[in-house]
């Protein structure tokens, strides 16, 4: 059999894997924004492109290992990596020097199209404001995180200003604020566990920020135990939950 | 005797012919505390670079009983002594050399709390203000740990230790940190009393940078945006009008409502910028860049952000394009700033709020406030300028800053890049906010009129424009040329 066709099986099986992984990310630059990549089992994986901080994405760092959890999808490799999708990264917070690949630009090797370079941006904000979701009744919103961390990111921001917003324009008799930690199941069989601690912190964050947005009757709880892993949806059960009631 | 050729003959006479005009223009300009005068609506001050241009936008100001130009406190000082009409509303080492000279040092702004390195150092010798002499540093004396609003200690994630202490303020039994009252101090540039309407916009609720709400006017209750002070330590700046009375006026007693209300009042009306070149003219002409002048800072909006192609942070400078020798360069420098692509590695809040590590970027991404260039989101970074390896000192052993060495506990965030044993020379917000992340994080300043008040950066160590873009070039391995330096240079110094 031919190796083209033998790839093409490899690939086909691969198809919808679940990969949970830590590894160090590799920078691949381009002619136009780098790629981020990320090397497992012999095998070259495409993160993301450089965006700014509004996208979805958020890249990993070089001097860091990466937490990836990501399903294998369709269609051609990207900057040279099996796409993933969906996706999670957690950026990993103690500085590991060993993760320092930065590759150069190669002729063959393109970053995706995407609507911004690494120049300035060339794009005019659209004065229209995103329509509001018309929520009525009670109402969950969920804040995800990465993994060990109680950082809100741009989008996770936007969650709990959407929220606060929400339960002060029908007055909310109540806002309960729900932290967890949760455990991933690694595809190699370790289970990675967030710190204890972590979910109190979080919910914590954000009850402070909401009551500093001007919400009232904000309760914040939150339940020790590390949720348990069973390496599909890891990355969504490391969350904070608000729920507004009228 | 031989004769010079034509050319030399030429040369020198342009160079005596302006080096005549502008001596004839200098006059002294060091406005002392209780001194009656008026400040023109505009007014013009001569520099090594130019001209800089400063405008009273609500017209002519009377000095004379002024608070801002009287002495408040115990120590003879007013809010000008350090931040200068002449100098940008900021000041010069050279001016405090020159104001060293004329009053034996016994000038208000040599005081001993914090224009020298230590109050308890003899105080008429030059080498106790090596820093402010040197450098432009005044001492910030800061309680540790650091301190919530109620006055009750901040959570802390580290140790501080101090290693180095060339000033012995910090070792000192009556002002250290192992004092009665803990106390650190760090050395920083007094910053522009100027353009103020731009450096207090964009207040918003979360701080980008930290995911955490922002602090808040204490009056109004409304998020401020944090790019006051190289810490973020003051809200507004009527806290910071008080907190400069209380301490560098070294008052008894709070100033009146009154009085923070004219100071603000005055602050939030002057704008400074660079207003012609020595050699290239005036900077603000019909048909030529917008953002230049120091007019075109009162007319523009502030907390817009200029990080794009299609109305940039200083405005666009295609009319200069091709122009004589000296636009051409301020034009070609200003595309160095927009579009001049480099590897943005391990600055902490850049590269570590979700930007990715490394950032293939331009100087625009972080100065990204139109007509300032600052941050228009809360603006602290740690650039790398106080903390080791890539800090601006030669070595510890011969730095004349204090060396400090921070250990984060082990249930805290690390330093993003430095991990979790840091020396630094000055922790930055890190002593305002007790976070590990935080060592070495400086509020980015403002780029405007900074041809009148070397050096630069915040810990005064850059004597030059050069040497503030050799640093970035160093630091980012950017690898400009000769000639892109000298464009650099050259449109910093336009501003």
């Amino acid at each position: 059999m031919r190796p083209l066709a033998l790839f093409l099986l490899a690939s086909a099986a691969m198809l919808g894997q679940q990969r949970n992984f830590v590894s160090c990310p590799i920078v691949r630059d381009t002619k136009t924004v780098p790629c981020f990549l990320v090397e497992y089992e012999g095998e070259t994986y495409f993160l993301g492109i450089q965006q700014d901080i509004t996208n979805d994405f958020h890249p990993p760092q070089l001097k860091h290992q990466v937490l990836v959890e990501g399903r294998v999808a369709p269609g051609p490799r990207v900057c040279g990596g099996i796409p993933l999708r969906p996706l999670s990264i957690s950026v990993l917070k103690e500085v590991n020097l060993a993760c320092n690949t930065l590759l150069p630009s190669e002729p063959g090797i393109d970053a995706p199209a995407a609507p911004r370079g690494p120049g300035p941006s060339s794009q005019r904000p659209d004065p229209r404001s995103p329509p509001r979701e018309d929520f009525t009744g009670r109402h969950e919103f969920t804040v995800p995180f990465a993994f060990d961390d109680d950082y809100l990111e741009y989008a996770a921001t936007q969650v709990v200003t959407e929220a606060a917003a929400y339960a002060k324009r029908i007055g909310a008799a109540n806002v309960k604020v729900s932290g967890y930690r949760a455990t991933t199941l690694l595809s190699n069989g370790d289970h990675l566990v967030e710190k204890a601690g972590l979910a109190e912190k979080r919910a914590q964050n954000i009850a402070t920020v909401l009551r500093g947005l001007a919400v009232s009757n904000v309760i914040a709880e939150w339940k020790n135990e590390a949720e348990p892993g069973d390496g599909q949806a890891d990355a969504s059960r490391r969350r904070v939950t608000i729920v507004v009631s009228p | 005797m031989r004769r010079l050729p034509i050319v030399v003959v030429l040369v020198i006479g342009i160079v005596l012919t302006l080096s005549a005009q502008y001596q004839d223009r200098s006059r002294v300009t060091w406005i002392e505390p209780g001194s009656a005068s008026t400040l023109p609506e505009f007014d013009a001050f001569d520099s090594n670079e130019g001209t800089l241009g400063v405008l009273n936008a609500s017209g002519p100001v009377e000095t004379k009983g002024h608070p801002f130009f009287t002495a408040l406190g115990t120590n003879g000082r007013a809010c000008v002594n350090c931040h200068q009409p002449t100098y940008g509303m900021s000041v010069s080492v050279a001016g405090l050399l020159e104001r060293w000279r004329e009053t034996d040092g016994k000038d208000p702004v040599f005081d001993a709390f914090d224009g020298s390195n230590c109050p308890g150092l003899p105080q008429n010798q030059d080498k106790s203000h090596s820093l402010l002499l040197n450098r432009g540093l005044f001492r910030i004396p800061l309680p540790w740990p650091p301190r919530s609003a109620d006055g009750s200690p901040k959570h802390v994630e580290f140790t501080i230790e101090v290693v180095r202490d060339p000033t012995g303020c910090n070792t000192s039994p009556r002002y250290g940190l192992k004092s009665a009252e803990p106390t650190i101090s760090v050395y920083r540039r007094p910053r522009v009393a100027g353009n103020l309407k731009y450096v207090v916009s964009g207040g918003r609720p979360i701080v980008l940078k930290t995911g955490t709400l922002s602090d808040v006017d204490p009056e109004t209750g409304k998020p401020v945006g944090m790019n006051l002070m190289s810490d973020a330590r003051e809200a507004t700046l009527r806290t910071q009008a008080v907190d400069a009375i209380m301490g560098h006026e070294q008052a008894h007693e709070a100033p009146s409502r009154q009085q923070i209300d004219k100071i603000v009042e005055f602050e939030s009306q002057v704008y400074v910028a660079q207003q012609a070149h020595i050699f290239g003219g005036p900077l603000a002409v019909a048909g030529g860049p917008p953002g230049l002048g120091v007019a075109s800072l009162r007319d523009h909006r502030a907390g817009v952000l200029g990080d794009n192609d299609y109305d940039p942070v200083f405005g666009l400078f295609t009319a200069w394009k091709g122009d004589d020798y000296y636009r051409s360069s301020v034009a070609r420098g200003a595309d160095i700033f927009m579009f001049r692509q480099f590897w943005l590695r391990d600055a902490t809040h850049i590269n570590s709020i979700g930007l990715g590590n490394p950032l293939k970027r331009t100087c625009a991404t972080c100065h990204n406030a139109q007509m300032t260039g600052q941050d228009l989101s809360a603006g602290w970074v740690d650039v790398g300028t106080t903390n080791y390896p890539t800090w601006t000192e030669a070595s510890a052993e011969s730095s004349e800053l204090p060396v400090f060495k921070i250990t984060c506990s082990r249930d805290a965030d690390p330093h993003p890049y430095l991990g979790r044993v840091i020396y630094t020379t000055d922790p930055g917000r890190a002593l305002i906010s007790g976070r590990c992340v935080d060592v070495g994080s400086i509020v980015m300043q403002q780029l405007r009129g900074l041809a009148a008040r070397a050096p630069y950066f915040a810990n005064g160590s850059a004597k030059t424009l050069r040497e503030v873009v050799d640093f970035y070039d160093r630091r980012f391995d950017m690898k400009l040329s000769d000639q892109e330096k000298e464009d650099l240079i050259n449109f910093l110094g336009a501003l």
